[in-house]
């Protein structure tokens, strides 16, 4: 009876498990399936599940395409120009935080810079296109998105790196300065490669938000700079969609991402559990 | 190579921990503090060691001032309760980091490593990680890295403490061997009495807001100032028994507060009655008690066993006289029963009487 009733939860739960991959993976392989295919096939009503005549010509068309390959160099100039200033002044002001400024101060300063993440994004756009226009590098610039992206990286970065600074145990570096380090020194060659795991996971979600960011992206820049997101609706004739070139494109952008995820995955796990797990 | 002077340092936080501290640590030699937990040991070591920012008072090493210096270049070595061993160094790193800090050139580094390594028998570790070695090994590695700085002072925070008594009893020897530590003005703290008295050239027993009594091994042992010397130092403890004190022609006389335990006082002991004002509170460590066997003469008390456990060296008897439990040391051979009547014989020249209020021992004291 229990056999059998063991049975039964364990296909369950298979089953539950084929639907959410389902669920899941379908989308994937409807992109890279259409992004095989030729224009004619792309608005069928019945959708064909497998390419009738399978082509790679729409990822050559989007290498050949100079407006495409620039988006992407935008992207990436933007999105790792502006993780690599969140990081730096994140684990800056992190460490500051955690370390140096303390009591009503620090807990209420640490707060109101985490606050600032929390209203929605939207709320904020049309002063902040108001902002930017009266700047004198205007906002079409690379300037702009990066320093507005910094908006909402930075107090995620900040409050992060602090929480892993306060578990990082402050004896270390205390047996630091007694070795004869001074405390920058000191911070350099003992805490921060504490917090080494953690500063890579703060790294990702930095990134992650910048190569993915739209709205901001496209109120903002558009001639000048023109991130990857914003460029995807240029895909849009007047007639028609090319759903073909789209999917090629969005699978071509999603790469960066995958790949440093699968290569970074070993450091996020540690990064995510470094305020659970105390070394 | 210089002395450590404590010239009465303060320091508290929501209540004071240190007050107005003084205390002399000669060069070479080996100071053990002693005391119990959350007393301020390691806030003592810390406030030498500069971790921690004085309230008042002054730290000078070798004559020179030091109080406002930061604890990077006062070149005292402190090794933590913790360890505090870098987690991402292996052992070797661990052991080079203070020579590092202070830039010596890779052959030297190399060199000094090795050598503290071999004297700490942990040279087959060095290529690993913190934690990929024992209790025993961190504990030697932390002390390797304080030993290679060749500090002016050691600080030593609670060394051993966690570790198994086979290990601590190895490295207790090691302590009283090695010979760089016996160069320098050394701080040891603990809260294990054995260790304190095993090692200690010099002994401060730590109490609120600084030291009770400094002296040597011989003297916190058998001369307390206070009460709560004498009841931090032994094991098993003191015995404390509440006495009103008597003159009784000639022959002074205790009796405990519950009646039924009444005993003479040692003929040196004239003075007492002046100071002890009626009351004394008697402590009565339990080797001055024996069990007597049939002929003992000197003074004796009628007991009935309460408890008896025979722990291998000794034998540790409960017996209840006159309404009051008092500890005995015996020998572990020795068997008893529960109920079982004895006679104790009470060595009373080695009693120690002091003032019920404040503590303080009646017999050194303004004596």
């Amino acid at each position: 009876m229990t056999q059998s009733n063991y049975k039964l939860v364990k296909i369950l739960l298979l089953l539950f498990l084929g639907i959410w991959l389902i669920f899941t993976l379908f989308p994937l392989y409807f992109m890279i399936v259409t992004s095989l295919k030729p224009v004619e096939e792309i608005n069928r009503m019945i959708p064909t599940f497998w390419p009738e005549t399978m082509k790679f010509n729409n990822y050559a068309g989007i290498f050949a395409d100079p407006g495409s390959l620039k988006s992407l160099v935008d992207s990436v100039i933007v999105s790792v120009t502006n993780t690599a200033l969140s990081l730096f002044l994140g684990t800056m002001a992190g460490y500051a935080l955690a370390r140096w400024i303390r009591g009503v101060i620090g807990e209420n300063l640490a707060f109101w810079i985490l606050s600032n993440r929390m209203f929605p994004p939207v709320a904020v756009i049309i002063p902040m296109f108001f902002l930017f226009d009266s700047m004198p590098w205007g906002t079409d610039s690379y300037f702009s998105l990066i320093v507005l992206y910094l908006v909402f990286n930075l107090p995620l970065a900040t409050w992060l790196m602090m929480v892993f600074f306060r578990d990082a145990p402050r004896e270390l570096e205390e047996a630091a300065y007694l070795d004869g380090y001074t405390p920058f020194r000191a911070f350099f060659k003992v805490t921060l490669p504490l917090v080494f795991p953690g500063m890579i996971s703060v790294a990702m979600l930095c990134w992650i938000f910048a190569w993915n960011e739209y709205l901001f992206a496209n109120l903002l820049t558009g001639t000048t700079v023109k991130t990857f997101p914003v460029h995807i609706p240029t895909f849009t004739l007047g007639s028609q969609t090319l759903w073909n070139l789209v999917m090629a494109f969005s699978l071509v952008a999603m790469l960066p991402p995958v790949i440093l995820f699968i290569v970074l995955r070993r450091y996020m796990v540690r990064g995510l559990s470094l305020g659970v797990v105390k070394g | 190579m210089a002395k450590l002077e404590l010239d009465g340092i303060c320091k508290g936080y929501d209540r004071p921990i240190l007050d107005r501290l003084s205390l002399t640590v000669e060069e070479g030699e080996f100071f053990v503090i002693v005391g119990p937990s959350g007393i301020g040991k390691t806030t003592l070591l810390r406030c030498v060691a500069g971790l921690e920012v004085l309230d008042a008072g002054r730290v000078i090493f070798g004559g020179k001032d030091v109080t406002r210096v930061p604890p990077y270049r006062r070149n005292a070595a402190m090794t933590f309760e913790s360890y505090a061993l870098y987690p991402h160094m292996t052992v070797f790193e661990n052991i080079a980091s203070p020579l590092r800090a202070r830039k010596v050139d890779k052959a030297t580094i190399e060199k000094s490593v090795t050598d503290v390594a071999r004297l700490l028998r942990i040279e087959q570790l060095l290529d690993r990680r913190p934690h990929e070695v024992s209790g025993g090994q961190k504990q030697r590695t932390a002390l390797g890295r304080t030993l290679v700085a060749k500090p002016d002072v050691f600080l030593l925070d609670e060394p051993i403490s966690h570790l198994d008594a086979k290990i601590r009893h190895e490295l207790r020897r090691q302590f009283h061997t090695l010979q760089e530590l016996r160069r320098v003005a050394t701080v040891y703290v603990t809260h294990d009495y054995a260790e304190a008295l095993s090692l200690g050239d010099r002994i401060g027993v730590m109490g609120n807001g600084g030291l009770v009594q400094i002296g040597s091994a011989r003297e916190v042992f058998e001369r307390p100032n206070n009460i709560f010397v004498a009841r931090h130092l032994g094991q098993p403890s003191i015995n404390e028994v509440a006495c009103s004190i008597s003159d009784s022609g000639g022959q002074i006389t205790l009796q405990s507060a519950s009646g039924n335990f009444v005993f003479a006082a040692g003929g040196a002991q004239r003075g007492l009655l002046q100071k002890a004002k009626g009351d004394v509170l008697v402590g009565i460590r339990p080797q001055h008690v024996r069990v007597a066997n049939g002929a003992a003469t000197g003074q004796i008390a009628e007991a009935k066993v309460e408890a008896f456990e025979a722990l291998g060296a000794t034998g540790v008897l409960i017996a209840e006289v006159g309404g009051i439990a008092l500890t005995v040391l015996t020998s572990p051979e020795d068997d008893y029963e529960p109920g079982q009547p004895i006679r104790l014989a009470l060595d009373v020249d080695q009693f120690l009487y002091f003032d019920p209020a404040q503590g303080n021992n009646l017999q050194t004291k303004a004596a």
